[in-house]
């Protein structure tokens, strides 16, 4: 009797010991990101050589190192590109992404010069690089990452860049590693950022 | 002066006119050009309070070289922009410029002051004009 009583305590125990550690497995498992879709296996960039807002070179191991938010645009698109950096810059402060950092690469190497993308990143906080130079250095980036713009025909200095408006994920090894679609939330990207650095490990 | 003789006309207009502005703007938020750039944005929102269509043809203001009607669309991953020929706002209806969307470009600042002037038009005829102080605004 005392034999079976022993028998169903060590099974009982042994249940709740289960239980217990199936629950911290589980709490323990990263949640997999909600919007960010992630690449099979992370990608090699392309070589490429730019320029960055304090006129130092940038290729493509400038990228390693930490996660990188980059983002395609030019400083003379006053809507969608302000709002997208500013989610950005945001999604940094709305959840501990580490050393994350944002990147502006500008379709619009023609009047980005660096200085002019110093003072405007500037704008949007710290940690943010703006990325120029010359342009078959930038389709030599953009393209491996599936990246489209394309200047519009004008008779004047007035003129628009179309441009994809995805948000590139680069990860510490410097690959490219996952990609946000727009609309652009600051919040989802905050989440989706820690379950890829949590993913990663 | 040109502001002055500007805003004297359009004063002088207003009080010609009905008391119920035909056009009324709400939610105005202008934005200068950001650092290291040469162009500026407003968002608002435009109302009409008559019993017909109103067609805004452009916009004007003595603060910059140049205002356009424009609208951000994203399709199929691109965001483009389009310069917008018109503007109509439906009798009674209203319409937006929002962040993302429909919006006035604003080229080439002509001035420092914090209060911008803007005139809208149907065809020569002035319907709207309205000031604002931008250092109230925050991006």
């Amino acid at each position: 009797m005392r034999a079976k009583h022993f028998f169903i305590a060590t099974v009982a125990t042994a249940a709740i010991v289960t239980g217990a550690w199936l629950s911290f497995q589980e709490a323990q498992t990263p949640s997999p990101p909600i919007t960010a879709t992630v690449l099979p296996q992370p990608v090699d960039l392309a070589k490429f050589s730019l320029i960055d807002h304090r006129s130092q070179p940038f290729t493509a191991a400038e990228f390693a190192g930490q996660w990188d938010l980059v983002f395609f645009g030019f400083t003379n698109c006053p809507d969608i590109c302000p709002l997208t950096l500013k989610v950005l810059a945001d999604a940094r402060t709305l959840a501990d992404v580490g050393d994350t950092r944002v990147v502006l690469v500008s379709v619009d190497p023609e009047r980005d010069t660096p200085d002019n993308l110093a003072r405007y990143v500037g704008h949007f906080g710290d940690n943010i690089i703006g990325l120029t130079g010359e342009l078959d250095q930038l389709r030599a980036l953009t393209g491996s990452l599936g990246i489209w713009f394309e200047k519009e025909p004008s008779d004047n200095e007035h003129y628009n860049v179309n441009h994809s408006a995805a948000v590139i994920v680069v990860d510490p090894d410097g690959k490219f590693h996952a990609v946000f679609t727009a609309p652009h939330v600051a919040e989802n990207i905050a989440a989706d950022m820690q379950s890829l650095m949590a993913l990663a490990k | 002066m040109n502001r002055f003789i500007l805003l004297a006309t359009l004063a002088a207009l207003a009080a010609c006119t009905e008391p119920q502005s035909p056009l009324i703007i709400k939610n105005l938020d202008v934005q200068r050009a950001l650092p290291g750039t040469s162009m500026g944005r407003a968002y608002l929102t435009l109302v009409n309070t008559t019993d017909d269509p109103i067609t805004i043809t452009h916009v004007s203001s003595p603060d910059f070289g140049r205002v356009a009607l424009h609208e951000s669309v994203i399709e199929d991953g691109i965001a483009r922009m389009r310069a917008l020929d018109t503007l109509t706002i439906a009798a009674g209806d209203q319409v937006k410029l929002a962040p993302g969307g429909k919006h006035l470009m604003l080229h080439d600042a002509l001035s420092e002051d914090s209060e911008i002037v803007f005139v809208f038009y149907a065809g020569d005829t002035p319907v709207l004009s309205v000031a604002t102080r931008t250092d109230t605004v925050e991006f």
